[in-house]
């Protein structure tokens, strides 16, 4: 073949590809709550390579899964490593997209401007225990701050006795159960306790904290469920998912506005309705104001980058965020997280477009 | 007499057909070079990990083997990196472990060497090898699934028992729910030395010459009496250098114990409570680890790398010598 | 004529009385406590041997299916079904590359050391060296190679895990091979140089045939113990979900790292998985012992 006739025709070729790939994203700004990619998914091919939270994780799969029967020929894979590793792989490039419960810090090692923050769902961190015979039990804030930091031992102490009247307390030991490995779950957790009980709290917050001896430390959310689950009188932080999976009894939270909530999803729905979304769409549901409202309600982003290389990456990106916001949020509440109210998700769905690629 | 023709009787050719000049030198050489391999890999192991791990190890000085705490991602401020409650917890498990595998160790060893008639020392061995042949993964789950539930009765009663006496209560504590403590860390350590400590113990042993046995049989010694008064002073180095290699074993052990100790980064003199070593927290917190993160737990297995090696080292150290000089005795 | 006195007129007339019930108690009951101790500790080291191999039998028989040894891994834990197939494979092709990289080059260094070095100071030094390297921890070999090749290459595979296992593998085949260099009678090498043979003709041609029995046995015990370690995997190898038998393309996993973090999972569908990859971690593992002691047992040097 003629060589100048090759190089032109590779030229428009690629030039056809750019214009694909950057134009078509002038998503619809309709008010559709199941607005759906449709037949286009069918057609999308290549591979994505995802890692992060654990906390998302159950949603995270169940979504892919059906993303694979919509979308035969992609493949994408996101691998539940902590917060912690997913954004040093993200900022490595060794990944196309992260999941994060954490913000950004300069020590993650991901270029601040060069990603964006996609909201995906929320979910209750359940404060779980294993008492038998204890059906129900409310713990405050300050109280929970107390019996993590082990300055309250056993369950029959006048604290936990006086959030529960009426109630037959055991003389047990209390076995606290946290997190080994970096998280993102201990962060919001921690986090919540400086907002609601800063008095009590000393332990200050992060994705690590300097836990107390006598304390057991798992790894991921499942770790720390399977702790509470093998000791009598354990108590811990778990996502709402991995606890009523592990057929664990959660203890209601007292809320801002004094109430006991259980950790259900209307209640994290509830939570998310009273919180201020910055302009990079994060935001913080803890410690929310509002009766129904569940405390420990916990974010959790997707980090894409703002601006993709190879354009059908940055198509296939895309098409799998704008799923997790759109069809996949059908998916949420089967496996116990709440979906974005839709002024949230609309929201989302325009960051998408402001990938350039 | 005949006179012998000028035919030379055959001689073998004793030079080229066994090979080259050149050949031998490769060959030498290149063996030599698969030898030096080993030496060659140990200091890579030390080079690379101590250059990663420079950082942390020079900002810390001194203080990262003496600091307690372990902040890797704190919210404000630098990150602290302490190794104390690591290293404290390698030392309490490996102490405990040794507790109780040296005595069944030697134990099995004299059985092997003094009392086993001859049917039941095959199948002896082969226990002990299987003993060896399981991976530490197996332990570990069958550790965390099966033997720390079980084991935390055994620990309530203990505590129970002794928790009013004054130090004893301190160190038979209030015992965790999940069982996962130095104490379950240690009887699961001491499963898995016992295989090296027994195998090493029969070996010294059994050099003890057959003279110093009879003698102390012929002055009127009860069994028992020429094992302490003839075996055991014979064998004792060596026996130390086999207590030495178990402890360099449980300090390295890695998968068993990160899931038996409880992920607790903690110093505490309750052995029924959780803790940590160094290489369990490796393990742990590698996958998620950045940056100046990843440097400290390099700098960890520095750390313990150097602990082993020197344990190893010296304990080797100490059974060759003794065998020398057993040997010497013997002979 | 001396007659035989019976022991106790002759303690009587004031000679020693040797029986046994002459001895004190004290001395004749630590004496019998003593030697039942002995008795009970092997009794003590068995009994954990066959706890553990009945747990993982039968909680692994529960699982153990047609299925389970080729399906995939399920991408969530708490799924029930799936198999271990990738972790099969991973752990054999791992294994198996591990095994060319360090087993030629152990039977080498095993050569030199006892063929060419023998006490040489550089010799004993390299010899010392080995049995200190058989207890380098086994995570400090993976963050070696972590270090050196995966961040140097820039991803996670396969063949950095066989790395990993190398170098644990190969102080154990140096020191094993020598021994079963040393035990060929020296009468072998001797005959052969008397025929005019170099040395490296007369290892190649002689020595090692003689010794090979038990050099493969050797080997095959350091792949038993290669095949279950887990800390090096985990630092080097990553994670799939799927068989991947690439050795350089693309991340991988083994049955030692899916049983450990199968370990920590609440869910029993996971523990079952657990189970299961330990059973057959545990059939692979007896598999090459027992071919080890086949090989030794039927192919080796008869003695004299």
């Amino acid at each position: 073949m003629n060589r100048k006739l090759l190089s032109r025709l590779l030229l428009v070729g690629v030039a056809l590809a750019m214009l694909a790939g950057c134009g078509g994203g002038n998503g619809g700004t309709s008010g559709n709550n199941n607005q759906s990619g449709g037949s286009d998914l069918s057609n999308l091919s290549g591979e994505l390579k995802a890692s992060g939270a654990s906390f998302p994780d159950a949603y995270y799969q169940e979504v892919v899964s059906a993303f694979k029967e919509k979308a035969p020929n992609a493949n994408v894979t996101y691998n539940a490593v902590g917060s912690g590793t997913g954004k040093k792989e993200f900022g490595q490039g060794l990944t196309d997209f992260a999941g994060s419960d954490s913000l950004v810090k300069d020590s993650d090692g991901v270029a601040a401007g060069s990603f964006l923050y996609v909201p995906t769902v929320a979910a209750p961190i359940t404060v779980s225990y294993n008492l038998s015979g204890v059906d129900k039990l409310q713990l405050s804030a300050d109280t929970v701050a107390k019996i993590f930091q082990t300055d309250i031992k056993k369950w029959n102490d006048p604290a936990i006795a006086a959030d529960n009247p009426g109630v037959t307390l055991p003389d047990k030991d209390i076995t606290v159960a946290h997190r080994s490995d970096g998280s993102g779950t201990t962060n919001n957790f921690t986090r919540f306790l400086k907002a609601a009980a800063p008095s009590s709290w000393k332990l200050g917050s992060g994705d690590t904290v300097a836990w107390p001896s006598g304390t057991q430390g798992g790894e991921k959310n499942t770790g720390v469920a399977q702790i509470i689950q093998q000791s009598d009188g354990g108590i811990g932080y778990v996502d709402l998912s991995d606890a009523t999976e592990s057929k664990l009894a959660f203890a209601s939270i007292k809320n801002k506005d004094g109430q006991f909530v259980q950790p259900t999803l209307e209640a994290a729905a509830a939570a998310l309705e009273g919180a201020e979304f910055a302009d990079d769409l994060t935001y913080n549901p803890l410690n929310a104001a509002g009766a129904a409202s569940y405390p420990i309600t916990s974010p959790t982003y997707l980090l894409i980058k703002s601006r993709y290389d190879d354009p059908t990456k940055a198509t296939l990106v895309k098409a799998f965020v704008r799923y997790v916001l759109t069809d996949g949020q059908a998916l949420a509440k089967e496996v116990n997280f709440a979906a974005l109210p839709s002024s949230l998700q609309q929201k989302a769905l325009a960051q998408l477009d402001k990938v350039q690629s | 007499m005949t006179t012998q023709t000028t035919q030379e009787p055959e001689q073998p050719a004793l030079t080229g057909g066994g090979g080259g000049v050149r050949a031998e030198r490769l060959f030498s050489r290149w063996t030599l070079a698969t030898g030096l391999l080993v030496l060659a890999i140990l200091a890579l192991i030390l080079i690379t990990t101590t250059n990663e791990a420079w950082p942390v190890l020079r900002a810390g000085g001194f203080r990262f083997i003496t600091e307690r705490t372990w902040d890797p991602n704190p919210q404000t401020g630098d990150a602290v990196f302490g190794a104390l409650s690591f290293m404290y917890g390698t030392a309490v498990s490996s102490l405990i472990a040794l507790l109780i595998a040296v005595p069944i160790s030697v134990g099995i060893a004299l059985f092997l060497t003094e009392l086993a008639p001859r049917r039941l020392g095959a199948p002896a061995v082969t226990i002990i090898d299987l003993l060896a042949s399981v991976p530490s993964v197996v332990f570990g789950l069958w550790g965390v699934l099966v033997v720390a539930p079980a084991l935390v009765h055994v620990y309530r009663w203990l505590n129970d028992v002794l928790g009013g006496i004054p130090l004893l209560g301190d160190v038979f504590g209030v015992p965790v729910g999940t069982g996962r403590s130095f104490m379950t860390a240690g009887v699961i350590l001491a499963i898995m030395i016992t295989p090296i400590i027994t195998s090493i113990s029969r070996e010294v042993l059994s050099t003890v010459p057959q003279a110093n046995k009879d003698a102390a049989y012929a002055v009127g010694a009860t069994h028992w009496e020429m094992i302490t008064g003839a075996v055991f002073p014979h064998s004792f180095a060596g026996l130390i250098g086999a207590v030495m290699l178990g402890l360099g074993r449980a300090m390295g052990e890695t998968i068993a114990v990160a899931l038996v100790i409880g992920g607790a980064t903690a110093i505490t003199p309750n052995i029924f409570a959780g803790g940590n070593t160094m290489a369990a927290i490796i393990v742990q917190q590698f996958g998620e680890s950045t940056g100046l993160f990843t440097a400290a737990l390099i700098g960890l297995g520095v750390v313990l790398f150097a602990m082993t090696i020197v344990v190893n080292l010296a304990a080797r150290v100490v059974v060759n010598r003794a065998e020398l000089r057993m040997r010497g005795a013997a002979g | 004529m001396t007659a035989t006195v019976p022991p106790a007129t002759r303690a009587a007339a004031g000679q020693p009385d040797l029986r046994r019930s002459a001895l004190s108690l004290r001395r004749r009951t630590t004496n019998r406590v003593a030697m039942a101790a002995i008795t009970l500790a092997l009794v003590v080291a068995a009994t954990p041997l066959f706890l553990v191999t009945w747990t993982v039998i039968s909680r692994g028989l529960d699982v153990l299916s047609w299925q389970f040894l080729t399906e995939d891994i399920p991408n969530s834990y708490r799924r029930s079904g799936g198999g271990m197939a990738p972790a099969i494979v991973g752990t054999l092709v791992i294994t198996g590359m591990a095994a060319l990289l360090a087993i030629p080059l152990g039977v080498f260094g095993a050569i030199y050391l006892n063929e060419y070095g023998k006490r040489k100071p550089l010799a004993r030094v390299i010899r010392t060296m080995a049995d200190v390297m058989t207890g380098v921890p086994s995570i400090v070999m993976g963050l070696f190679i972590y270090v050196s090749f995966v961040v140097v290459v820039g991803a996670k595979t396969a063949f950095a895990g066989a790395l990993a296992l190398a170098c644990l593998m190969l102080p154990i085949v140096i020191r094993s091979s020598e021994e079963m260099l040393r035990l060929v009678p020296g009468e072998l090498r001797e005959a052969s140089l008397a025929l005019g043979a170099r040395q490296w003709r007369t290892i190649l041609t002689v020595v090692l045939p003689a010794a090979l029995s038990g050099i493969a046995s050797g080997a095959l015990l350091a792949i038993a113990r290669a095949a279950g370690e887990t800390a090096p995997i985990i630092a080097t190898v990553g994670l799939t979900f799927s068989v991947n038998t690439g050795l350089f393309e693309g991340q991988n996993t083994a049955l030692p790292a899916q049983i450990f973090r199968n370990a920590s999972q609440p869910f029993a569908a996971a523990q079952g998985r657990a189970w299961g990859a330990a059973l057959t971690l545990v059939a692979i593992v007896l598999i090459f012992t027992m071919l080890a002691r086949v090989v030794v047992s039927r192919f080796a040097i008869k003695e004299r």
